[in-house]
């Protein structure tokens, strides 16, 4: 302990610290609220992120669009805007009681006009349910425990984890080399090419290859925690996927997901919150839209 | 160690329960809220670049207070220094939070020239879907009559 003090009021003394506990010189004590100057902000930055923990919010969002349109142009979307505004409903509710409310610029959800049984989460919270996954769904509550499911997976940036460290770096090292916001032909040619990479390579794990079952497993459990936290019954996603598992053909999830029994077995005993209430409203709701 | 830090914090006349720090927000808007729970009513929005004094966070939310009094997302802010101007360049060091903020990295001009190459990307359907927000008070009043607010819920 004798050692570890000194150490500490070094560290203390240092002026990241200070500044971290308000004793800097710039507290700004009297200036609560500021505003920071988007022009200076990144003028002549220079330096490297070194890995896909470090994509930042807005990098995220673009990559999270791109991805979306190359799962759009595989799949028509459902023009059903009852349909679809419902769903987004449902969607903003449970993201708004997950570990992540608010995304660079927001959650959002695409019904897609597939009979097909399936569901994806792009980077940025882009969200994506065929019809056959919509209709095997009995309740609302069963409905949130699905989306909250993807909604875990962009929580934890399961897509982002799957891009290329090296497709990365190029894009990284020309951060900064102009002070201005826009880029030259030639570096939006590099930053292109990286960029369609990890496009690439989000877009391979999503619709062909899948998450590994660890990934499904912890989506599914901080799933049922979310819809838990909207005041959803948890056991929903249980009952729906064990539904799934009984539907089990091979295609669309069925190829990219662990089983629905071994799923269910993973997820365990879960109880509703005690303000869970199951009014007729509900039902009443999600028959109109998607019945 | 906690003892000698929760020391050395009280000699500094800071309450150990309560550090301070400057977050900056990092995403378009979030909401401050009124107490720290997601489905509280908002005391107002924060925006992207906006910079508050905070304490905590704790249990996931950081304490504002300024012109907006409230609770805001721990996930929605960074408590990191955010270089600006000749600051950025001296350190020789780019951030996340700083790549955000400048609008630079992965961006709209990239995501053209992605557009450009890969003509079946469909991202006026991206379009379409983003433009399905539906607001916060709406998203409250389909929780209420969903039976999904608490008692004293949005109060």
């Amino acid at each position: 302990m004798k050692r570890s003090l000194p150490l500490l009021l070094v560290l203390l003394a240092g002026c990241a610290g200070l500044e971290k506990y308000g004793l800097g010189a710039d507290s700004a004590v009297g200036q609560r609220l500021q505003k920071v100057d988007f022009d200076k902000v990144g003028k002549g930055v220079t330096a490297l992120r070194k890995g896909v923990e470090e994509i930042s919010e807005s990098e995220e969002y673009y990559i999270g669009r791109a991805v979306s349109a190359q799962i759009l142009a595989r799949y028509k979307p459902w023009r059903n805007e009852g349909a679809n505004l419902y769903a987004q409903k449902v969607l903003q509710t449970v993201a708004m009681a997950s570990d992540r409310p608010d995304t660079y610029k927001g959650w959002h959800v695409q019904l897609l006009d597939s009979d097909e049984v399936n569901a994806f989460a792009a980077p940025g919270g882009f969200v994506f349910l065929t019809r056959g996954m919509v209709k095997r769904a009995k309740t609302e509550d069963e409905l949130a425990g699905v989306l909250a499911h993807e909604v875990a997976h962009v929580v934890k940036k399961h897509g982002l984890k799957t891009i290329q460290t090296a497709r990365l770096t190029s894009a990284f090292t020309l951060l900064g080399s102009e002070a201005a916001k826009s880029y030259t032909p030639q570096q939006v040619q590099q930053l292109t090419s990286a960029f369609e990479g990890a496009v690439e390579d989000v877009v391979n794990k999503l619709v062909v290859n899948g998450y590994s079952r660890d990934k499904e497993y912890e989506s599914d459990r901080l799933g049922a925690a979310y819809a838990k936290a909207a005041n959803y019954d948890p056991n929903a996603l249980k009952a729906f996927l064990a539904r799934l598992g009984a539907d089990d053909k091979g295609g669309g999830m069925f190829k990219t997901h662990p089983s629905s029994a071994k799923r269910v077995d993973e997820l365990g005993a879960l109880s509703a919150s005690a303000s869970h209430k199951k009014p007729a409203a509900r039902q009443g709701r999600f028959n109109a839209a998607l019945r | 160690m906690k003892k000698t830090i929760a020391v050395l914090l009280a000699a500094a006349g800071l309450p150990a329960a309560a550090l301070a720090a400057t977050v900056t927000v990092l995403v378009t808007e979030t909401a401050v809220r009124k107490k720290p729970q997601f489905f509280a009513p908002s005391a107002g929005t924060a925006r992207l670049g906006q910079t508050f004094e905070a304490e905590g966070p704790d249990g996931g939310w950081y304490k504002v207070d300024g012109r907006l009094d409230g609770y805001i997302h721990a996930s929605a802010v960074t408590a990191k220094k955010v270089k600006v101007g000749s600051d950025a360049v001296a350190g020789g060091g780019a951030t996340a939070e700083e790549v955000t903020l400048a609008g630079k990295g992965f961006n709209a001009q990239v995501e053209k020239a992605y557009g450009a190459k890969n003509g079946s990307a469909d991202f006026s359907a991206v379009n379409a879907m983003e433009r399905r927000e539906v607001s916060e008070s709406a998203v409250l009043e389909f929780m209420r009559a969903g039976g999904l607010l608490p008692e004293g819920g949005a109060r």
